[in-house]
């Protein structure tokens, strides 16, 4: 049965390419592991030469860019005895990062749970079924488990997306189960006892700007090992990832265009200039507040392409990648908008005269910012 | 590596290719001279430096150690300037040469160093290129360099998934090349090194100099072979990987007839050892070449004596160093964490097909498993504990018979002449009255020279700063003195510069006069200069600075050197120089003139600094002698010229009505008008009337007291102005007022009190509050809030 999904779950979208994985598959695997730590090294940062499984051959293309040795460390802290967290700026494709991890280590990514300034601690450990309990008393039948519950029972990875954004007690009920890697429910008895399985572990997510919101307490910090996931630091990079998601996404969408390598140039060297403060010819920038990230400018320049497949002659101009990136960068602070003209009446402005071309009718988009 | 056979007259040459500063490569080289047991073994370095390898191998010298070359350019063999150059061949115990000399001494084999001397390798490089690269501060004689820079490289990192070639390197050539057959293992890195070499372009290597190096040390190869005979064993020759398959191929040509061009002359070249530091002998420190983690690796080194997985034990080892470093300076730390430390090493050791875990897998371990939150300043402590941790801090030692350069031998003397001791570390003090005592005045000179020498040998505690013109009342100088084996190190590496401790601090203030700087810059040198006592040489500071002054147009470096001119003209007499500073302050007079006008828009900050010029103008214009009336006549001219601009900043205006009103080139009724001209004018030009004053007070404050005109004024300006303005403007209020005494400034509150029919003490003297009026109100203040809260 085909099914249809606006964005479908890891697992799903690469279901061949991690079976294949798993047939090919001769390194160790910790206990309850679909695959062994290698394998799923490979799976993220793709593999040099094709695998073959079945009929057909895969080529494991790499999914997450910036710090190989980063991606090895969250394998290794996942295969131990501490949860991994994830802490950075936003849009740093942290959740996409646990996603591939879970997916290919437990073959799951949707064992989740969203935090939210709402979460309480049922939502966490577990809750019940009110209609089962009245009918038959605390029974696992009428437990509702919560997907650490979930992945404590089945020996898979748990993730928790945005765990800063809850507060700070509701978070510490993580504390014991992480270390003793027991969840008592005292309503059944004796048999209330949930060990966790081997397989099972925790992959928090954080975002950085949220900081002082909720502060994590140090017991429960002791509890993860963290890995910070910083922007992609070379424009040429950014580049790739925008032509690479943005193809992806269009192909999840059925639209028949293909990303343009000029423009996406263009935007990623916007962003990256515009986050880092100075430009490839040296001008310093006053740098914008809201956030300026890699994520943002796909979906700056997604939402420009398709505003050209559907109203426009089906190319993506660059008066409709402008206007989506006012609508972007003015999210937050009315003097952003005011930083990017600064940034095109200096920056843009040279390089449409020294590279003509595009960077010229970007430059004459400018009309746009107000 | 590879092995040549020679005719029946010479001996079988085996050239063994290396890389500076490795554990692996330094363990197999010794376990190669022991199973090969060659006749001679050969190394790359300078063959200048041959005399040192006894001091090298003596088992009181400890590493890490360095050879310091230097070369004096003369005879302008390299460049007209006739610059002075010096490089560094650093030896760690984990270094293959210095593996091979130590095994060589244990088995009583000759040694000898092969390549060119260091002056004829600056000769034969390119300028910009090889040692003679200007970026690198401390230019090293290690060619690593030319292994891990090229596009091949790059690919091969890139495929290979690692970050750089220091971790390309130690995974295939440490962690897995240990346990690998010594044979084997060369061949792995001659097959490396022969790839290396076939993606750099001949052209760069003929302008590095590193082909004209390869002729010289096949020459000398070839040399020993012929001499050592078929009879004893193998001829081995230990270089840089790189250089290997070009020598091989130049061996194999037969006899290369002409060597390159004439060689430098021998004596203008120095080659002394020196004690080295892991600090400076780590390539993180910005030094190109060179392995990174100087301590990690010794660890390594040491460990690979005693067991066989010396990684284990020295990642552990680190661990738990950084551990309880932040467990003492930041105080989080447990032990679990350590433990998970080292899992995650080993986890990551086996992700990444390593035998062990290495440097990068310790690093990984310890920012994953340490730090605690988003990694940033903050919370990057525990990694800073490990790197300095892995970089360590053992500083090298000589033998007693280690030869020295004649610079120290001069500070010896120094040293006893002053009566210093140089034996023990302690600090010592030293109290000179340089103005009275002669002697006294030349120990001030040597311990200024000290400094100025950037020895760390000395630091003045107290006298007067000529540098800042402060304290130059004191007549004694206190100084504080602390020897230690970097002050020798130090002086070896300046030794370039001169036989004595005078002509390098003589050459080093010429190498800094080369160098593009202002007047002010340039007056400072001077006074330094004039400090050491160096003034019989250094006519050409003098020139030097004669010609900046003439250059220069920044109106306030002049007006600084000038005024250090004068400071130092002064001071002659005191310090017994002979310099004629007098033509310089009028130089520096005359320009100061000739840019006054456009100073007139300065800004509010540089108010200060440009009345202090213009009063320093008036000083020295006031001088007796012809010279100085043209300029006096100048200068008013000037000044007129400045008043009568419109837009001149107020306070500047005061200021220059002040120096004419002084100098009676105006009376006080032309100041008064331009007073009321602000006073009369615009809201904004009222307010710029603080200015105008605290300008004007500088230079005459005596205005305000001939007849009450002024005062008048002042009261009339504060009347005009409301009570937030006045806060506004009162810093500016109270910048004019300090250059009148306590006693001015009461007589001018007299003065004003006068004005409103009040005397002096209705201002000091206030009515008195009894005490019961207060309580009353306080009473009554607590029963309106007590109503109020109802």
């Amino acid at each position: 049965m085909e099914q249809k999904f606006i964005k479908p779950p890891v697992e799903i979208r690469y279901r061949e390419e991690l079976e294949a994985l798993k047939a090919n598959d001769t390194g160790n695997r910790p206990e309850n592991w679909q695959m062994s730590p290698k394998a799923v090294r490979t799976f993220i940062l793709g593999s040099p030469k094709p695998i073959k499984h079945g009929e057909k051959e895969y080529l494991i293309e790499k999914k997450y860019f910036g710090n190989d040795a980063l991606v090895e460390r969250c394998i290794v802290t996942l295969a131990g005895n501490r949860g991994l967290m994830l802490v950075g700026e936003p849009g740093t494709a942290k959740t996409m990062l646990s996603e591939f991890l879970s997916a290919a280590v437990s073959g799951v990514s949707t064992n989740t749970i969203q935090g939210t300034a709402g979460t309480t601690e049922d939502m966490i450990k577990y809750s019940w079924n009110y209609a089962l309990l009245l009918a038959k008393g605390p029974s696992r039948e009428a437990l509702v488990p919560s997907p650490l519950y979930v992945g404590m029972e089945k020996g898979i990875l748990t993730r928790f997306e945005e765990i800063t954004r809850t507060p700070a007690e509701i978070q510490d009920s993580l504390i014991s189960v992480l270390s003793d890697k027991v969840l008592n429910v005292p309503e059944l008895g004796d048999e209330g006892f949930l060990f966790a399985k081997p397989g099972f572990n925790v992959i928090g997510t954080a975002n950085t700007r949220d900081k002082g919101v909720n502060e994590m307490s140090s017991a429960l910090k002791r509890r993860f090992n963290f890995e910070t996931v910083m922007p992609v630091r070379e424009a040429a990079m950014e580049k790739r990832i925008i032509v690479n998601e943005v193809n992806k996404l269009a192909a999840e969408s059925h639209i028949c265009v293909e990303a343009d390598e000029d423009v996406a140039e263009i935007l990623a060297s916007t962003y990256h200039e515009l986050r880092e403060g100075v430009s490839s010819y040296g001008h310093r920038i006053d740098k914008p507040s809201s956030v300026m990230s890699t994520a943002e400018a796909v979906s700056v320049y997604y939402q420009a392409m398709i505003t050209g497949y559907y109203y426009g002659d089906g190319t993506l101009s660059m008066d409709s990648l402008v206007q989506t990136l006012v609508g972007a960068v003015s999210k937050e602070n009315k003097d952003d908008l005011e930083k990017v003209k600064g940034y095109f009446n200096t920056v843009i402005r040279d390089k449409s005269s020294k590279e003509g071309g595009l960077w010229k009718e970007y430059y004459e988009a400018r009309k746009w910012l107000k | 590596m590879e092995r040549i056979l020679r005719s029946q007259k010479m001996a079988e040459i085996v050239l063994l290719p290396v890389r500076h500063h490795s554990p692996a490569c330094a363990w197999h080289v010794s376990r190669m001279i022991e199973k090969l047991r060659p006749g001679v073994i050969l190394v790359e370095g300078p063959d200048n430096a041959n005399a040192l390898i006894p001091v090298m191998v003596h088992e009181d010298t400890k590493a890490p150690f360095a050879i310091y070359y230097s070369y004096h350019d003369q005879t302008g063999r390299i460049s007209e300037e006739k610059d002075h150059y010096k490089c560094y061949y650093p030896f760690l115990d984990y270094s293959p040469e210095l593996a091979a000399f130590r095994t060589g001494r244990e088995l009583n084999i000759e040694t000898a160093f092969i390549d060119l001397p260091y002056g004829d390798i600056l000769a034969a490089s390119r300028e910009g290129r090889g040692l003679l690269k200007a970026e690198e501060e401390k230019s090293n004689y290690n060619d690593d360099y030319l292994l891990s820079r090229n596009a091949y490289l790059q690919q091969l990192c890139e495929k290979t998934g690692l970050r750089s070639f220091d971790e390309f390197w130690e995974k295939y050539f440490e962690l897995n090349g240990i346990e690998e057959e010594s044979e084997r293992w060369f061949g792995n890195l001659l097959t490396y090194c022969t790839l290396a070499r076939e993606n750099t372009p001949t052209e760069a290597m003929e302008e590095d100099g590193c082909l004209a190096r390869e002729r010289h040390m096949a020459a000398r190869i070839r040399e020993y072979a012929e001499k050592t005979g078929t009879a004893e064993g193998p001829v081995l020759a230990v270089t840089g990987g790189f250089h290997t398959p070009g020598l091989k191929a130049l061996l194999e040509k037969g006899p290369v007839s002409g060597e390159a061009g004439e060689s430098v002359p021998e004596t203008d070249q120095g080659v002394y050892l020196m004690p080295y530091s892991m600090e400076a002998a780590d390539a993180l420190n910005g030094y190109a070449s060179g392995m990174p983690f100087p301590g990690f690796y010794q660890k390594i080194w040491e460990g690979l004596q005693e067991t066989t997985l010396p990684y284990h034990d020295a990642v552990l080892d680190m661990i738990v160093t950084a551990g309880k470093e932040t467990r003492r300076k930041e105080g989080y730390l447990s032990t679990y964490d350590e433990i998970c430390a080292c899992a995650m090493a080993e986890g990551l050791a086996q992700l990444r097909s390593k035998h062990q875990p290495g440097a990068y897998e310790l690093l990984d371990a310890v920012l994953t498993s340490f730090v605690k939150g988003e990694y940033n300043i903050a919370t990057d402590a525990p990694m800073r504990f490990l790197r300095k941790a892995m970089t360590g801090n053992t500083v090298g030692a000589l033998c007693r018979h280690a030869d020295v350069p004649p610079i120290l031998h001069d500070f010896q003397d120094q040293c006893r002449n002053f009566g210093i001791r140089t034996g023990s570390t302690l600090e010592a003090e030293a109290t000179l009255s340089i103005f009275s005592n002669p002697k006294h005045r030349r120990y001030s000179m040597f311990l200024n020279r000290m400094t100025y020498l950037k020895t760390a040998f000395a630091r003045k505690v107290k006298g007067p700063n000529l540098q800042l013109k402060r304290d130059r009342n004191l007549m004694r100088e206190i100084w504080k003195y602390k020897w230690s084996v970097q002050v020798n190190s130090a002086l070896i590496e300046v030794s370039v510069y001169g036989a004595t401790i005078e002509e390098a601090a003589v050459s080093l203030v010429k190498e800094a006069l080369k160098q593009d700087i202002g007047a002010g810059e340039s007056v400072r040198l001077l006074t330094q200069v004039f400090e050491m006592g160096l003034q019989e040489q250094l006519q050409p500071v003098y020139d030097r600075v004669y010609e900046l002054m003439q250059k220069d147009t920044d109106f306030y470096s002049l007006a600084e050197a000038v005024k250090s001119l004068l400071m130092m003209e002064e001071l002659a007499g005191l310090y017994d120089s002979r310099m004629a500073f007098g033509e310089l302050v009028h130089i520096g007079c005359r320009k100061l003139i000739y840019l006054a006008p456009s100073m007139a828009k300065i800004k509010d900050e540089d108010l200060n600094a440009c009345m202090n010029a213009l009063k320093l103008l008036y000083q020295i214009t006031g001088r007796e002698g012809d010279a100085f009336a043209r300029e006096r006549e100048d200068y008013y001219d000037v000044l007129g010229k400045m008043t009568r601009d419109a837009e001149i900043h107020p306070g500047l205006n005061g200021c220059i009505h002040g120096i004419l009103y002084g100098s009676g080139k105006e009376a006080s009724a032309e100041v008064e008008a331009v007073c009321r001209g602000y006073l009369g004018g615009t809201r904004e030009q009222l307010f710029s009337t603080a200015r105008f004053f605290r300008g004007l007070f500088f230079t005459a404050r005596d205005l305000v007291f001939i007849g009450e005109q002024f005062i008048r004024m002042l009261d009339e300006f504060f009347g005009q102005v409301d009570q937030e303005e006045f806060m506004e403007l009162l810093p500016e209020l109270r910048m004019a007022f300090t250059y009148f005494t306590p006693r001015e400034t009461d007589k001018i509150a007299g003065a004003a009190a006068a004005l409103h029919g009040r005397s002096r003490r209705d201002i000091l003297e206030r009515e008195e509050v009894y005490p019961d009026w207060y309580s009353y109100g306080k009473e009554m203040d607590a029963y309106v809030k007590a109503r109020m809260q109802l």
